[in-house]
């Protein structure tokens, strides 16, 4: 049984040492995932993100984010932009603050009962992003080319659930070429399952494709072989069997 | 006590996924705020990793103790790649593993073992400012 990734949310936050609202930052992104929606979210530590943790960039090119900044700086926005993809939304502490003036945090290091119930205020509005992401159909970025269109012009940006930077690759699909979504870093990930066989392989590659993609139901094996064909390419192309 | 302007600075990773880099956040914080306000000061990592001018500026010339979580060390990695001068580079399952008996479970707020390692953790860090400082 291949296990079929969940559709999560990637939340990035700044968790900036020096001002009490990166300890805001910090907390409502925690209350998110622990309380809210612990079942759609999960977090990737920022620092190991801006280091070079392969594996955060990637999860941050698969998945759509949000980044929780406390300050205009904006540094976990930028940080996601610049190392993975443009974040399909920004929280801003201190803009949310600017409407609670009453809440104010005691200090970077104790929040304090205002500063606690100002993170419950940004933590329902990260929450309520992650409903809006979530909401929309992975497939809204699916983009079907016109046959006289050349592959080259595959969009890069055209994944509405991440807001952009995931690039698309076009596949012949029954003679007709279609662009799919993230079909690079699917089958990067599909080939490090070495220990599968190629008929589970295949059911793997259809199956993340489809997270990321609408598949018609009614071509869904046109779609299998066009994909397992790339792939099989691909998997040639990296020296592996 | 007199402000010294060669302040060191003190940064944590505050790693979010785990109760270790919220251990050193809290470290740091008890430091920079309470026991050596004076001597100490912080900056956002992820500011002076981003190229944030005004924060590069107040790193630049400074000692930094540097913070980890993990064995991963992304503080020191990160302040090193920002050109800071890591004059010190502390991790947090060191001090656990001085002290198996405090065994911290929740990330988002620290439980009785968390507190008492951050405590620890703050005194290594202020040894590592005075001796930092008397080198000076």
């Amino acid at each position: 049984m291949v296990d079929l990734p969940k559709r999560k949310v990637g939340i990035i936050s700044c968790s900036g040492e020096e001002l009490p609202e990166g300890t805001v930052s910090r907390l409502a992104t925690r209350l998110v995932l622990e309380r809210l929606r612990q079942e759609q979210t999960v977090t990737l530590c920022l620092p190991l993100f801006l280091a070079g943790g392969k594996e955060e960039r990637a999860f941050a090119k698969f998945y759509p984010t949000i980044a929780v900044d406390g300050c205009p700086k904006l540094c976990a926005a930028k940080a996601t932009a610049a190392y993975s993809a443009e974040p399909a939304a920004r929280i801003v502490v201190s803009e949310i603050a600017a409407r609670y003036p009453e809440l104010k945090p005691e200090s970077r290091r104790r929040l304090g009962p205002g500063g606690t119930e100002l993170a419950y205020k940004v933590a329902e509005e990260i929450a309520a992003r992650v409903d809006e992401i979530l909401a929309r159909p992975a497939g809204a970025s699916l983009v079907r080319l016109g046959q006289d269109t050349p592959a080259e012009a595959a969009p890069e940006a055209a994944c509405s659930c991440q807001g952009g930077g995931v690039p698309s690759k076009v596949v012949q699909v029954a003679g007709s070429p279609v662009a799919i979504l993230a079909l690079e870093p699917i089958m990067a990930q599909v080939l490090t399952h070495k220990d599968l066989t190629d008929e589970s392989l295949r059911d793997k590659l259809m199956q993340m494709v489809k997270v990321y993609n609408s598949v018609p139901p009614e071509q869904e094996p046109e779609y299998a072989e066009a994909l397992w064909r790339e792939f099989v390419a691909y998997r040639t192309g990296n020296g592996m069997r | 006590m007199v402000e010294r302007n060669n302040k060191v600075m003190v940064i944590p990773c505050s790693g979010i996924g785990k109760a270790f880099g919220t251990i050193g956040r809290e470290a740091a914080h008890i430091v920079v705020d309470e026991t050596r306000p004076q001597a100490t000061d912080t900056v956002c990592l992820s500011a002076l990793v981003m190229g944030d001018e005004e924060t590069r500026i107040r790193v630049q010339g400074k000692a930094c103790i540097t913070i980890d979580g993990c064995p991963i060390g992304c503080a020191r990695k990160n302040v090193e790649l920002a050109g800071g001068t890591v004059a010190r580079a502390l991790r947090v399952v060191d001090t656990y593993k001085e002290h198996h008996e405090l065994k911290p479970k929740a990330v988002t707020e620290l439980d009785d073992a968390g507190r008492q390692l951050a405590q620890i953790l703050a005194q290594q860090i202020a040894d590592a400012v005075d001796r930092i400082q008397e080198a000076e």
